[in-house]
């Protein structure tokens, strides 16, 4: 079946894959704190993409409980860790930066002994 | 008959060591003196009443302490057994020691180590009675080792002195050579039997080559025990020691362990001839080479170091002849006259203030007259001028080597026997040169040390010992006179109420018969005419030399025989070859793998070498923890990748 031209699953874990690479990319490459958090919640939503597109589109015919409804109810729970997460994340960068007038990840190495 | 008292002889005095050595230092001196004679004797009195209550009936006490350990098939016992052979050595053990101990009271006294001395006397004391006592192998083995350690002990006693601690560690040291001799011998007594009881090791039939080895194991470690050629350097060195310690440990008892072993398994040894040969070869050699060397030694300790040595070498011609009895007999009367001669003197020593030398001595007759006659008791009685204990003992071992028949081979071919005729009359003879040597060498000790004029310097007064040390000597002297009794011949006291005492009657039974049979019958007479003209050919040399001219006598022989008087009193060289041959190269050997071994492979590539590999695995990890949680979380996005691409593409 050509990819091109159905209205597949594959579209949306494509989209979701790209998008978790591109947040893990700036996790890992950014130097700013606050864009690394942002980056997080693209992964973060990357995860969410591909909760929804198995419900929309479920590797099996009959659900074993009830309904597809679970990768919804997933993607809320994840979206309110994030919220608190982001908030978390925040206040640490906000307390960092008062103490150091920086929010450059590289300066931030106290985890080592 | 088992009993329950037995292991009391040998405890008691491990209990007066263990509290001499540990509390001997608070203890006021009278009660460690009570401690220390009081638990030697209280062991004696038990041998003794054990010793008259051995009977037709019971010929054995024994008692089992506990199971030591065992493994497979192997059972250790901690077990003695009692019997006149061992009954007749604990006494002579624990009465001995006893004298000695009474003797040290006097000599030791005003030594700040006192309490240590005895401790390591009594512990002594317990580890020989371990030894003679032990009913198995490895019972007499720790005995073995436990009179070498306090033979190292009290040889170093004055540890501080360079010397002393040196002589201590060779005695050690040798030994040791001999003690891995005898424990071979006990492994291959072991794989062939499957115990290590001496009891029934003596009753199984081995193969002669299995005998063979195993006496031969057995022999090299009572040659380093017993101090003979090749191992014997080690006891004129042990004289570093307190004279008591002379007269108990090198030449009363430790010293005859080896002979009182192979007397024990004379089973074992008459299943093997060629090596009963070999010991009485030994011994014979020992004997006139210790006593060539006695001849021309100052030192009169080492003069009686070297007459021990030769004595013992006697014991083992009795050993190697067949006849256990002679050799157990010499060992038994020869601990009488040594302990005294020892005794002797430790008091001329002890009364010259620490002086040696005979050559500073003489004379002494007139300022210590019991030490002087207890002397010359003891040396009439080694010397064998006078048939009294020595005189006999020595004989008999020297007529039982001359028509021995222990060295038959029977085996050899088969349906007949090859006798070894000419060896015994060798024996003889070079034990009767020895003998006559052996009172040359006394003679002339006692002439230099008692006779003449005082040598020693002005203002040194000589005196005589206080009481408790010469009834030791006293005591010690009679001994050698009654000691006579259990060497009578047979012919002599057969069915008198005398013969019950002489040893060739009261140990029958006792050992094993040789191969050939025992000889056959021979008069005394014609031997003792020998013996006594040998004794007093000695003491004719002696007295013509030393007697009126005193040193002249060795000027002269340093005169006439000038090569052969100095190797003797160089002692043959034998120190400085072994030092050559052994001992050089040992160093050099040592110092090699300390050089190259020890510096490089253990140090470098182990103590060093294990600690840097680890330093630098760590270097390597650290560059990975740079507290940049960056790095971590690309590290961990790759391990993920990493994963689902196994698990995923691959699996």
């Amino acid at each position: 079946m050509d990819f091109f031209h159905a209205h597949q699953p594959q579209h949306y874990l494509v989209l979701a894959a790209l998008l978790f690479a591109l947040g893990a990319a700036g996790v890992v490459l950014r130097r700013n704190a606050i864009i690394v958090l942002m980056s997080i919640e693209l992964m973060l939503n990357a995860v969410n993409l591909t909760f929804l597109a198995f419900s929309r589109f479920p590797l099996v015919r009959e659900p074993p409980t009830g309904s597809f409804l679970s990768g919804h109810a997933a993607v809320f729970f994840v979206i309110a860790t994030a919220a608190a997460e982001a908030a978390v994340g925040l206040a640490i960068i906000i307390a960092v930066f008062r103490s150091r007038t920086s929010v450059n990840v590289d300066e931030f190495d106290t985890l080592k002994l | 008959m088992e009993v329950s008292w037995l292991q009391l002889v040998p405890l008691l005095p491990l209990i007066g060591a263990a509290i001499c050595g540990l509390c001997g230092k608070w203890l006021p001196k009278a009660w460690l003196y009570a401690v220390a004679l009081v638990s030697v004797l209280l062991s004696f009195l038990i041998g003794l009443s054990a010793f008259v209550r051995l009977s037709e009936e019971t010929q054995l006490f024994h008692q089992l302490s506990f199971n030591w350990f065992s493994a497979g098939a192997l059972r250790v016992e901690m077990a003695f057994s009692f019997d006149r052979l061992s009954g007749a050595l604990t006494l002579v053990v624990t009465g001995v020691g006893f004298l000695i101990h009474v003797y040290s009271v006097g000599y030791i006294d005003e030594d700040p180590g006192y309490w240590r001395y005895f401790a390591y006397l009594n512990l002594f004391v317990a580890a020989m009675l371990t030894l003679v006592l032990g009913d198995n192998l490895v019972a007499m083995f720790v005995g073995w080792e436990g009179v070498g350690l306090c033979s190292y002990l009290l040889i170093g006693y004055w540890f501080t002195d360079e010397e002393k601690a040196y002589a201590g560690r060779k005695a050690f040291v040798v030994n040791r050579i001999g003690d891995l001799g005898f424990l071979i011998g006990i492994f291959i007594l072991y794989r062939q039997t499957g115990t290590v009881n001496i009891a029934q090791i003596n009753s199984a039939a081995l193969p002669i080559a299995v005998a063979t080895m195993a006496a031969l194991c057995l022999f090299i470690g009572a040659t380093g025990k017993s101090a003979q050629l090749p191992l014997y350097v080690w006891l004129p060195d042990a004289m570093a020691g307190p004279t008591p310690v002379s007269a108990l440990i090198h030449a009363a008892t430790m010293v005859t362990a080896g002979v009182y072993m192979v007397a024990r398994l004379s089973h074992l040894y008459v299943s093997a001839p060629g090596i009963l040969a070999l010991v009485a070869t030994v011994g014979v050699l020992t004997a006139l080479w210790a006593a060539l060397i006695g001849t021309s030694q100052n030192d009169i300790k080492k003069v009686l170091a070297y007459s021990t040595v030769s004595q013992l070498g006697f014991m083992f011609i009795g050993g190697g002849g067949g006849a256990f009895f002679a050799g157990t007999m010499h060992l038994i009367t020869h601990a009488f006259f040594k302990a005294c001669l020892f005794l002797c003197s430790g008091a001329v020593i002890h009364g010259l203030h620490g002086e040696q030398d005979m050559t500073r001595m003489g004379g002494l007759r007139r300022y210590m007259p019991s030490t002087r006659w207890t002397f010359l008791i003891a040396t009439i009685a080694i010397t064998g001028i006078l048939p009294i204990s020595g005189f006999f003992s020595k004989d008999e071992i020297l007529a039982q080597a001359l028509h021995t028949r222990a060295y038959s081979f029977l085996t050899l071919t088969p349906g007949g026997s090859t006798h070894l005729t000419w060896l015994g009359p060798v024996i003889y003879i070079v034990g009767s040169f020895a003998a006559f040597l052996t009172s040359f060498y006394m003679w002339r000790c006692y002439f230099l040390t008692f006779s003449g004029e005082y040598r020693g310097p002005e203002g040194l007064h000589p005196h005589e010992s206080p009481a408790v040390m010469t009834w030791p000597l006293w005591i010690l002297a009679a001994l050698s006179v009654v000691g006579l009794v259990l060497g009578l011949p047979q012919a002599w006291v057969h069915g008198s109420a005398l013969q019950g005492w002489t040893w060739e009657h009261f140990s029958e039974g006792l050992f094993a018969m040789p191969r050939g049979g025992w000889p056959a019958e021979f008069t005394p007479w014609q031997g003792y005419g020998i013996a006594l003209l040998v004794g007093w050919a000695g003491w004719a040399c002696s007295y013509a030399l030393y007697y009126k001219r005193g040193l002249e006598g060795d000027e002269v022989l340093s005169r006439d025989v000038p090569r052969l008087r100095r190797t003797l009193a160089n002692k043959f060289y034998v120190d400085e070859f072994y030092g050559w041959a052994i001992v050089r190269p040992l160093w050099a050997f040592a110092r090699g793998l300390w050089r190259v071994f020890d510096a490089w492979v253990i140090d470098g590539l182990f103590v060093n070498g294990i600690p840097a590999l680890v330093a630098w695995i760590g270097a390597l990890a650290r560059r990975f923890q740079n507290g940049d949680v960056q790095r971590y979380a690309a590290v961990t996005a790759l391990g993920v990748a990493a994963l689902l691409y196994v698990f995923l593409v691959r699996g």
